[in-house]
């Protein structure tokens, strides 16, 4: 799962609502694989991105240079592209957890693929 | 380039086409004289065809020995053996993009209009593009070294008399005592394909061995690629788009979309872990593990906020091995939350699945129930909205007759407006795809009916615009 993924997921325990994101990111396994670059694709995922929860996930996984948030100009500019290139697409996180922070569920990550099915119970009406 | 062909199933070097051999009340005797004047009576047609073929077979060679280089044999004249002239090349490579694009859409409509199995539209193809090549006529090539098999496909009227074998065993020996060739059933040079049915009669010859439906870069398909293909192109995927595919399967529309717009990012979820292994397995075949994420949650509880998709394409599992007892509704309606306002829907839909969201159209609000007229000021706005792109221009108005037909049976869905509805075949069954475009928020109606992300932010989120520059957004940190 990488963190672009990471910063889209919000919990829908019941009742939640807004203060299900972001979940909380706990990584035991995590990869670091390189990618293609892709200036375009990146300036494009910039608007998009929540900055707080990417901050969060960041910080968690100890991932050093890490942009705190869109800088002017910011498409045009290399060093920062390819900066969020790495945060956003080039950690995969393989084994953890993501926590609701509301509710407290726990949804399992495994081999990248992180579980957020619910039971029943859980399932919002 | 041929082999660029996304929605055609298989390609074939048309050699006759003619009227369907009357059956009714005449001899089988008769009938197989009949069968053999398809061989005999036009060797010129036959000559061209095979000598096409031959020259395709030998520009593929070639192609393999040179390195990246693009041979088309459908915009180069066969004759000049122009193949290493670099300038030439790149020319006539835009030149096919171009033309290779048009056959696409022209295809994908044909694709999905009804119709008998896809041998007939890509019969139309090769016709166009092969009739058209000039061929030297090719002197005398060696074909008595030929081998060769013919397959055979009867229906309607004609299966009822003969099946396919006896008539592929007539043929084959026809052309024996015609042109001297061997037959070899297990690995023949060239094969003869005939189709005859009520409608038609056909003889061709395959393109290439395997069918283009069979892509090499998915190892295992779920669904038919070729539509996986068309509905992907339907859904007006943009550079930079959130694409979901909410019932992923293994993949197969994800990966069809990847390959031809790649600036895109695609999630795909399910809830199977084996279909989301093999979705995996093939993510990696294909090379493109890093372009699709996966995820295991149900399309009815997804864990996405409002208004967050730009895309939504999912082939609506059928029939009886669908467990969960889900209504198509509450999928559409957790598809229609998670979807951006002006964001499209292309589903594909069984005949059953259909029915259901009709039913459950009439015996709610009556916008249908007049036929499509009433819809008509609806329906020309939705069409006109899809202006914007080339693609939709080409299907909006060639299949205009399609989708005002189509579209009274496709109910709107609250927000969700339909835009097109095509029936299409998938070999033996008949299936449905359909268009939506989001044409409102839904807003805060209930308490738990739209999830924004934060109360702050919500408002940042629903102005988000692809096609807005970004410099206009500069106040986004929070």
């Amino acid at each position: 799962m990488k963190l672009l993924t990471h910063n889209l997921l919000s919990s829908h325990v019941r009742g939640v609502g807004p203060r299900g994101f972001p979940l909380r990111l706990q990584a035991t396994e995590v990869r670091i694989s390189p990618v293609e670059f892709n200036p375009d694709f990146v300036a494009r995922m910039i608007p998009k991105v929540e900055w707080a929860a990417l901050l969060e996930a960041a910080d968690t996984l100890h991932l050093v240079e890490v942009p705190k948030g869109p800088i002017e100009g910011y498409e045009h500019d290399e060093k920062f592209l390819r900066q969020m290139h790495h945060v956003l697409l080039e950690v995969d996180v393989l084994e953890g957890t993501l926590q609701c922070p509301e509710s407290g569920r726990l949804f399992p990550i495994s081999r990248g693929i992180p579980n957020m099915l619910l039971s029943d119970e859980e399932t919002e009406t | 380039m041929l082999k660029k062909l996304k929605s055609a199933e298989r390609l074939f070097l048309l050699i006759k086409k003619q009227f369907p051999l009357n059956v009714s009340s005449v001899s089988k005797g008769k009938i197989f004289n009949e069968m053999q004047r398809l061989v005999n009576d036009d060797p010129e047609s036959w000559m061209s065809a095979i000598s096409i073929w031959k020259n395709l077979l030998e520009l593929d060679a070639k192609k393999d020995k040179l390195s990246q280089r693009d041979a088309n044999p459908l915009k180069r004249k066969i004759e000049e053996n122009d193949i290493t002239n670099p300038k030439k090349l790149k020319t006539e490579q835009m030149q096919e993009l171009q033309e290779s694009r048009q056959c696409q859409l022209e295809k994908q409509m044909e694709e999905e209009t009804v119709e008998q199995g896809d041998f007939l539209t890509n019969r139309e193809k090769s016709q166009e593009a092969f009739q058209n090549d000039v061929v030297k006529a090719v002197d005398t090539p060696d074909q008595k070294d030929l081998t060769f098999r013919v397959s055979c496909r009867c229906s309607g009227a004609i299966a009822k008399t003969f099946t396919g074998q006896e008539v592929g065993r007539v043929i084959g020996i026809a052309l024996m005592k015609q042109y001297g060739w061997k037959a070899d059933l297990r690995n023949p040079n060239l094969e003869i394909f005939i189709h005859l049915n009520d409608i038609y009669s056909v003889v061709g010859i395959p393109v290439f061995r395997v069918p283009l439906a069979s892509r090499a870069y998915i190892k295992t398909a779920g669904l038919r690629s070729t539509i996986a293909w068309a509905m992907a192109s339907l859904a007006e995927i943009k550079a930079g788009a959130f694409v979901l595919d909410p019932m992923c399967g293994l993949g197969t529309i994800l990966l069809e979309a990847a390959k031809e717009w790649p600036d895109v990012y695609y999630v795909g979820a399910d809830v199977s872990d084996s279909q989301l292994l093999g979705a995996c397995d093939n993510l990696k075949a294909a090379g493109l593990q890093d372009k699709i994420e996966l995820l295991k949650v149900s399309v009815i509880e997804l864990p996405l906020p409002s208004e967050s998709v730009d895309t939504i394409i999912s082939d609506i599992p059928f029939g009886k091995k669908f467990k969960l007892g889900k209504d198509i509704k509450n999928i559409l309606q957790e598809m229609e939350r998670v979807l951006h306002v002006g964001g499209t829907i292309v589903l594909l839909l069984s005949e059953d699945h259909h029915k259901h969201l009709q039913d459950c159209e009439q015996s709610g609000i009556p916008l249908n129930s007049k036929g499509s007229h009433t819809d008509e000021p609806g329906i020309e706005k939705c069409l006109n909205h899809g202006e914007k792109t080339d693609l939709s221009d080409t299907v909006s108005s060639s299949s205009e007759a399609i989708s005002q037909g189509g579209l009274d049976k496709m109910p709107p869905f609250g927000s969700l407006v339909p835009m097109e509805c095509y029936q299409v075949s998938l070999g033996r069954t008949d299936a449905f795809i359909y268009k939506y475009r989001k044409s409102h928020s839904l807003g805060l109606l209930q308490p738990g009916s739209s999830r924004p992300r934060a109360a702050a932010q919500q408002g940042r989120r629903l102005s988000w615009d692809p096609d807005r520059a970004p410099e206009s957004q500069g106040n986004r940190l929070p």
